[in-house]
């Protein structure tokens, strides 16, 4: 059997019980494997429930109606939900919430998920050193998680969502309670990942553009733009109200543009448009 | 204008090794944004600040009073504080009582409270939600409906704790419409945040915390300027200058408008 490498959504609609309208509506989309899908909107767009999708909480969890379908790397939510769930790293809008109350240390809560798989004691050790280093967090490795500050907290709820390896990492907001150092560290981290899956709900586009393979618009439930971040950012819609990145408000106002026309959104794009088309 | 005065101000935690210490600081201008690291002790200043902690020595001064001799009403009347996270202080069953709540702290006449709190919903946009649980409101809508708490007292200082932060575009411009607002029509607004391309963008006074003390107090050019500076207490320039550094410019810039004015010739 080929192995399936996509993640894919068709004519996904949900509607949580007691609410008139649905959260998402004829959502389509289909990504591959090891790309960094960027989903950006405002309130009520549907961003969260997206996310909760994609995790599987919805229908596992949070139920819903649901219409249409949705897949990962060839398995569905009604095929088994511990094969499901043990593919995915989930980092929910409210880190603390997610984290297991029951660990007396951050080691032992980067832990929780390798010790419930049966890993080796030697090589959990070894992986919980290895991603907190990854998240800066190798310092607080013997403190209470409660102890730790909202962006430290937002780091270790990382930290156990990648612990196991997942092939599919769904993060909804990860950086708003990290300082301006701890936000770069992590966009530094996630440009290196390689063969994950990532989604992940963000308004830092500026790091988005430098990051991300697809952006996702979402608005008002609806999927209103798809592709490439230098595609979507220059075709935005006035009643998305998203912002274009800097770089591209810095192109427009000075008239730098790329060979195709478009206005550049990253830093490399930026050199490309500074120094060969102008 | 209201004016904040902190004399000889110190402050340390039992059992922690954090103190603040805060020899003669005075924040004079409208608008004022307060930067550092986490840990640095914005949020325990912000406390003191509206009384939930008490300084160990030394006297915080609003308007020449000794703030700690007025009594609850007067210093709810002088200083609000919206919370980094908003639901931390809401807790009534509709969007419209949790705002008449915070109201009916400071006086008793039904109608204006009711007019005062509907005023402030309209102000944030939520004026069609006021029978809506708060919890059913996302969470940008949430900050700005713990934003229409304070508004409704209409204290004279506002103090406001990463009121960007988890906030989506539309509610962020909002709130920065909002700001300017206050301070045009004699508030003054304080404000913790890690967002520097707003407080460049935005602000003319930033103050930087490092260790419990004050390291800088100036304008965000003049702190941006200051390169060492800048990467000693943890923060990071404004986006733009790190755009202008890849293509050679190591000059400082507030924002995009600011480049353009300077570099529209070449």
């Amino acid at each position: 059997m080929v192995e399936d490498k996509r993640i894919v959504i068709e004519n996904l609609t949900t509607r949580y019980p007691g609410t008139e309208q649905p959260q998402l509506r004829q959502i389509n989309a289909e990504v591959h494997t090891g790309q960094v899908v960027g989903i950006i909107g405002n309130s009520h767009s549907g961003k969260s429930t997206l996310c909760r999708v994609l995790a599987g909480v919805i229908p596992k969890i949070v139920s819903a109606e649901i219409e249409g379908d949705w897949h990962m790397l060839g398995r569905r939510v009604s095929d088994g939900w511990r094969a499901y769930n043990a593919m995915t790293g989930v980092v929910l809008q409210n880190p603390a919430g997610q984290l297991s109350g029951l660990a007396d240390t951050v080691a032992d809560e980067i832990a929780f998920d390798l010790i419930n798989q049966g890993m080796a004691e030697g090589l959990i050790q070894k992986r919980v050193v290895e991603v907190a280093t990854q998240m800066g967090l190798i310092e607080q490795l013997n403190l209470r998680p409660e102890s730790l500050s909202g962006g430290q907290i937002q780091r270790l709820a990382i930290a156990t969502a990648i612990a196991a390896n997942p092939a599919v990492l769904i993060m909804d907001d990860p950086t708003s309670e990290m300082d301006p150092l701890g936000r770069r560290q992590f966009f530094q981290w996630l440009a290196q990942v390689k063969e994950t899956n990532v989604f992940i709900v963000t308004s830092e586009i500026d790091d988005l553009c430098e990051v991300g393979d697809v952006v996702w618009v979402l608005n008002e439930g609806q999927m209103v733009a798809q592709g490439r971040p230098g595609e979507v950012f220059n075709h935005l819609a006035a009643d998305w109200q998203i912002p274009a990145p800097t770089i591209q408000q810095l192109a427009q106002k000075m008239d730098w543009h790329l060979a195709d026309g478009r206005y550049p959104v990253n830093d490399a794009e930026l050199k490309e448009a500074r120094y060969v088309h102008n | 204008m209201s004016t904040i005065e902190l004399n000889h101000l110190t402050f340390t935690y039992p059992e922690r090794s954090f103190s603040l210490d805060v020899e003669d600081e005075h924040f004079a201008d409208p608008m004022v944004a307060i930067v550092g690291q986490n840990g640095a002790g914005k949020s325990t200043l912000f406390k003191l600040l509206t009384g939930l902690l008490t300084p160990q020595t030394g006297v915080i001064k609003i308007d020449g009073e000794d703030f700690n001799d007025l009594k609850p009403v007067e210093k709810l009347l002088k200083v609000g504080i919206t919370f980094q996270n908003p639901d931390d202080q809401l807790f009534n069953p509709t969007v419209q009582q949790e705002v008449e709540w915070s109201v009916a702290q400071v006086m008793d006449d039904h109608d204006t409270i009711t007019r005062r709190a509907l005023e402030a919903l309209k102000r944030v946009g939520l004026d069609d939600k006021t029978a809506e649980n708060p919890y059913d409101l996302s969470l940008s809508e949430r900050k700005l409906l713990s934003v229409a708490t304070v508004l409704a007292v209409d204290p004279a200082i506002y103090l406001f704790d990463e009121p960007m932060m988890s906030l989506d575009w539309e509610s962020r411009r909002k709130l920065t419409a909002i700001f300017h607002q206050l301070a045009d029509s004699g508030h003054q607004v304080v404000t913790i945040t890690h967002d520097m391309d707003w407080v460049a963008a935005e602000f003319e006074s930033v103050y930087v915390m490092e260790h419990g003390k004050f390291g800088f107090a100036g304008s965000p050019r003049d702190l941006f300027s200051d390169h060492e500076l800048v990467q000693r207490v943890g923060l990071l320039p404004p986006r733009i200058m790190a755009v202008a550094e890849s293509l050679g410019d190591s000059r400082t810039y507030l924002s995009v408008n600011d480049y353009w004015q300077k570099n529209r010739d070449i």
